[in-house]
């Protein structure tokens, strides 16, 4: 936890000032409409100057302090200047070498040991020749010296500088040409109370208070006399991440359990399936272009096998057309083609989730029965923000004794209502295995009418080979669209996601 | 699914009422074609692959004069006006494409084909080829003038050198042997068509090609033109349900307009008569059917109303309707069918929706529930779960060892080119994404593998399997065991684990876990040689348990533990 705070506070503000906060506080209410500045402050109280400031800055972002900042101008000798000032200006070095020089006339030569060469030098010398004292010529003589008592202005000048005194401007820009004098800039901060902070009761508690509790504070029962300084619990804490659940897999046990509550039983499948049960079973033609390589995904290195041969021989007769073995009549007209057994066995990837109601149905379950399936399927399709390999399918069937379109329609309605739409309309749609197939549309307050809900009653020629003497009605929602709109995605690889970032929430 | 751009304005004229674009889109919205865009005049729908009628002109124009009450029933089928074209099937073509049926239609008194309908019936024609012809491999079709061509018609297989024409995109004549070598349509098609030395021909009595089926017309008698009079509709294939279809399907473009039709006489080499493809269809539908897909039970005469506003032809009799259908509508399996258009033209309303009548108690899975329980575990352990793919990467498939995991015949690409057997191959892929995260690094998943089988019906056996893998400074073996070691205990089981040698682990810390004899776990410290294939510059623990063989064996267990006493 942080002990620090950057915000107002509610009525336990006085209770979170430290201790030297508060000693300030109680400081400033004892001044009266006046500004105090931080040096005389630490002096009043005793303290560092920056124990000072520290508090004084702290109690300005808690709002309880005030701080004017002035700046001034300062100006000071150079250390040229303090040389000057101890041993004299270099024009009264050589006024007082010409007094005392044998026929007041210095040579050129003696000017070192004066200590005046380069600029020095000349300045003196044209200080002296400007105030005509100096005579033309060389060697360097008297003139008209001044009187052995007078006080050249640049020395008045020169001590009032020093001393902080008054002084003439125009000689003062002449010394600092010179470099012996200079101009600073100093701030000064002068603080107040707010008006909060000046109405503040400061608590005269004067036990120590007490920042973390430590073992060490336990172990010796130091706390007992002293207080805790109350934290500022709105103040910015450590940003914590950890595992939490998937936001995919955790919506899909939430949309799983809407299914429960309407009375479906949960059943899986295989991912590796026979095309008999991806599609066969399913009364879809062998040729069917949703089959094709360019649609189904296959692999190598396995064989698999066909059915049993009874079932295999009841699916092959609805599609040819031709009458369940032991029936005098046909299913339904077929689609005209000679069936290949052979091609019942191979593997593919479920492209449906509709195998495992195939293979549900086959294991003859007693009417009334509701089953759902929600898991993966395959299919080839180049993978791009709308289009992934890999994609989410619930299935589901309804089947009974009166069970009807209606039904099918009704468990539409209350999946839509549980996902808290509820709007639903219907078009007429088309599923080899279905008939009649409703797409059922629901409209997002956002994207409009999207396809949600594809359904429809399984054909007599789906039902009737794997000896479901009941009607069924069965629906294929395509679950990746509607957890993509339900978690605000727009890319279809977002679901598979692995990035620790996003998955810890890492990222807010 | 399916596409067609039609023109909003001769669907109406074919109507027969104005149509205002809003109205026609709703009116579609309520069939088996949607418009899914067009501008002005173009509508661009697409339809259901059971209904390719309402991806035409004609048919939605049959379709909407239903539901509008402007005409019902089933649409009229004048004869042709015009005498018997006769058809000779050659035995020869019997091993390549052994199936030919042909319609003659003909236009109202002093009418002729004109540019829209021989547009429409040109990009139908192709629309056929690629949906219920297989790309021309089942079915294909051809259109020729009749009044150009002087029957009997010949279709048979010819020595390539025997053959010449000017196709139908040319003005010179060709040989065969130069079309098949080189026309764009002939490298598409040409192997339906040609065996190793001759090629198929339909020819009329004058010896004149008029088409190398499925391949190409030819220009000389095979192209029909706006102006045309009568038309002879003809198919071939390899599927004679498919040759009847797409030519009954093509004949609707001219039925809907007032065209006469009637079919070829087929001489097939045994003699049998070729079936017709212009039969209206005829089908019970049992009025229990009915009352058990509906959901109610519907007054004969609004079930005659609503049938004849789907266009059919209606009679009551015992227990139910006579129904005859427009030959056009091959989607008509049987009964079902039937009703499911009763439905369409009733309308489909979400308010006639009702919860099941009786009720059933939901549960998941036993296996599923299993699986939760692992996952809350692993979570409450600090992993953060993973939903990864199943299909993986072949470079990660190799990099991890997981020799055995099965490979796609037809990837749609590297990354996606094997079926995991093991989780690692996720979890390696997630470290890799992840180096610039730092570490610790918890990472899991549950979810499927799939591995080789012989006892799996499909060759391939879905197993469910938790995996994780801790990558930190100190991540050792014994870090991973004590992981897998908890978890079995929590789940009620004690494992054993045994040294092993697994893939993409150092050797010497890598240890299989079995319980009663069954290997239920794998546990390793990962290979430097795959950390640094990955990038990952810290060492790494993986272990994996495979929930499905761990369920299997303490079922019996929990089911003792749960049993309800008896007394």
């Amino acid at each position: 936890m942080t002990d620090g705070g950057a915000e107002p506070s509610d009525g336990t503000l006085e209770l979170q000032l430290s201790e030297p906060e508060r000693r300030v506080v109680r400081t400033l209410q004892g001044v009266e409409d006046a500004l105090v500045e931080e040096g005389e402050l630490a002096d009043r109280l005793g303290l560092p100057l920056e124990a000072v400031r520290g508090s004084l800055q702290r109690l300005r972002s808690k709002q309880l302090a005030v701080v004017e900042e002035e700046t001034r101008e300062h100006r000071r000798l150079t250390p040229r200047g303090d040389e000057a000032l101890a041993n004299g200006l270099p024009e009264r070095r050589l006024l007082e070498a010409l007094r005392s020089a044998e026929g007041h006339a210095v040579p050129p030569e003696a000017f070192p040991a004066l200590g005046l060469e380069g600029e020095e030098r000349s300045a003196a010398i044209g200080i002296l020749r400007r105030r005509g004292w100096l005579a033309e010529g060389v060697p360097f003589r008297l003139r008209a010296p001044p009187a052995a008592d007078a006080v050249l202005p640049e020395e008045t000048a020169l001590r009032a500088v020093a001393e902080g005194t008054e002084v003439d401007a125009t000689t003062f820009q002449a010394l600092r040409r010179r470099g012996l004098v200079a101009v600073d800039h100093r701030s000064t901060k002068r603080w107040a109370l707010s008006e909060q902070g000046a109405q503040l009761v400061v608590p005269t508690d004067e036990r120590p208070l007490l920042g973390p509790l430590t073992p060490e504070l336990l172990r010796t029962g130091a706390w007992h006399d002293a207080a805790f300084r109350p934290y500022d619990v709105r103040a910015a804490v450590p940003f914590v991440t950890g595992a939490r659940p998937h936001p995919y897999l955790a919506w899909v046990r939430e949309f799983e359990e809407i299914l429960l509550g309407l009375g479906f039983l949960e059943a899986e499948g295989p991912l590796l399936e026979t095309e008999f049960w991806n599609a066969d079973a399913l009364y879809m033609p062998q040729e069917h272009p949703a089959r094709s390589i360019h649609d189904v995904l296959t692999v190598r290195g396995v064989t698999g096998r066909g059915p049993d041969r009874d079932l295999l021989e009841r699916v092959a007769a609805v599609h040819e057309g031709r009458p369940l073995p032991g029936e005098p009549e046909p299913v339904g007209a077929g689609w005209r083609y000679p069936y290949d057994r052979s091609v019942a066995a191979r593997p593919v990837l479920r492209s449906q989730t509709t195998a495992v109601s195939a293979r549900f149905l086959a294991g003859r379950p007693t009417p009334p029965f509701r089953m759902f399936c929600l898991d993966r399927n395959f299919r080839y399709d180049p993978v791009d923000p709308t289009h992934h390999v890999e994609f989410g399918q619930c299935e589901g069937v309804l089947g009974g004794e009166g069970i009807t379109i209606r039904h099918l329609i009704g468990v539409f309605r209350a999946v839509a209502e549980a996902i808290g739409i509820h709007e639903l309309r219907l078009r007429p749609s088309y599923f080899p295995f279905t008939e009649p197939s409703v797409e059922g549309y629901v409209r997002h307050p956002r994207l409009g009418w999207i396809e949600v809900f594809p359904g429809g009653m399984f054909r007599p020629e789906v039902l009737r080979p794997l000896g479901v003497e009941v009607p069924v009605a069965a629906w294929g929602i395509g679950v990746t669209r509607l957890a993509m709109v339900a978690l605000g995605l727009s890319d279809i690889r977002d679901l598979y996601d692995d990035d620790l970032a996003h998955l810890t929430g890492r990222e807010g | 699914m399916p596409k067609a751009t039609l023109s909003a304005r001769r669907v109406a004229r074919l109507v027969g009422r104005d149509l205002p674009r809003h109205e026609l889109e709703e009116l579609l919205f309520a069939s088996k074609s949607q418009v899914e865009g067009g501008e002005g005049d173009a509508l661009e729908v697409e339809g259901t692959a059971d209904r390719l009628d309402l991806l035409t002109e004609s048919g939605i124009a049959l379709h909407l004069q239903g539901v509008l009450g402007v005409a019902t029933g089933l649409p009229a089928a004048p004869a042709a006006r015009h005498g018997e074209v006769v058809a000779e099937v050659d035995a020869s073509v019997s091993p390549l494409r052994p199936h030919l049926a042909g319609v003659v239609v003909t236009p109202p008194e002093g009418a002729a084909v004109d540019a829209d309908l021989l547009d429409e019936a040109i990009r139908f024609q192709e629309l056929l080829h690629g949906t219920i012809g297989l790309d021309r491999r089942l079915s294909s079709l051809g259109i020729y003038p009749l009044e150009r061509i002087r029957p009997p018609i010949r279709y048979a297989l010819e020595p390539l050198g025997q053959v010449r024409f000017v196709p139908l995109d040319g003005v010179d004549e060709t040989s065969a042997e130069a079309f098949f070598a080189g026309h764009r349509l002939a490298l598409a098609y040409g192997s339906l068509g040609r065996s190793l030395a001759g090629c198929l021909t339909l020819r009329d009595a004058t010896g004149a090609v008029l088409s190398l089926p499925p391949v190409l017309n030819g220009r000389t008698k095979g192209e029909a033109r706006p102006g045309d009079g009568a038309l002879l509709l003809e198919a071939t294939g390899t599927r004679q349900s498919r040759v009847l279809d797409a030519l009954a399907l093509l004949t609707l473009l001219f039925a809907a307009r007032g065209w006469g039709a009637t079919p070829i006489t087929v001489r097939t080499p045994d003699g049998a008569p070729g079936p017709s493809a212009i039969a209206p269809r005829r089908l019970h539908l049992p009025s229990a059917t009915l009352t058990a897909l509906s959901g109610e039970s519907l007054a004969s005469g609004e079930v005659e109303t609503l049938l004849e506003r789907a266009r059919f032809s209606v009679r009551a009799e015992a227990r139910g309707w006579r129904i005859e259908a427009a030959p056009w509508r091959v989607d008509l399996h049987g009964p079902v069918d039937v009703a499911e258009d009763l439905l369409i033209a009733r309308g489909l309303r979400a308010e006639t929706g009702l919860l099941p009548p009786a009720a059933t108690r939901g549960a998941r899975s036993d296996a599923d529930r299993f699986r939760a329980r692992v996952s809350s575990l692993l979570l409450g352990l600090g992993f953060t779960p993973l939903y990864t793919t199943v299909l993986v990467s072949e470079r990660l498939v190799v990099a991890t060892g997981r020799d055995r995991a099965l490979a796609l015949t037809n990837p749609v690409s590297e990354q996606f080119a094997r079926l995991r057997d093991s989780l690692v191959v996720a979890l390696a892929a997630a470290l890799e994404h992840n180096v610039r995260h730092g570490y610790p690094q918890r990472l899991s998943e549950v979810g499927p593998v799939v591995v080789p089988s012989t006892a799996a019906e499909s060759g391939g056996e879905t197993r469910y399997h938790a995996g994780l893998v801790l990558a930190e400074e100190r991540a050792g073996f014994a870090t991973g065991a004590a992981l897998v070691d908890y978890l079995m205990r929590t789940l009620g089981a004690v494992g054993v684990r045994e040294p092993a040698s697994l893939p993409g682990t150092i050797p010497g810390r890598a240890a299989v876990v079995r319980l009663a004899g069954v290997t239920v776990g794998e546990v390793g410290e990962l290979a430097p040689a795959l950390l640094e294939e990955l990038s990952v510059p810290v060492p790494a623990v993986w272990a994996e348990v495979d929930l499905t063989a761990l369920e299997l064996l303490l079922a019996p267990v929990r089911a003792a533990a749960t049993a309800v006493p008896r007394s």
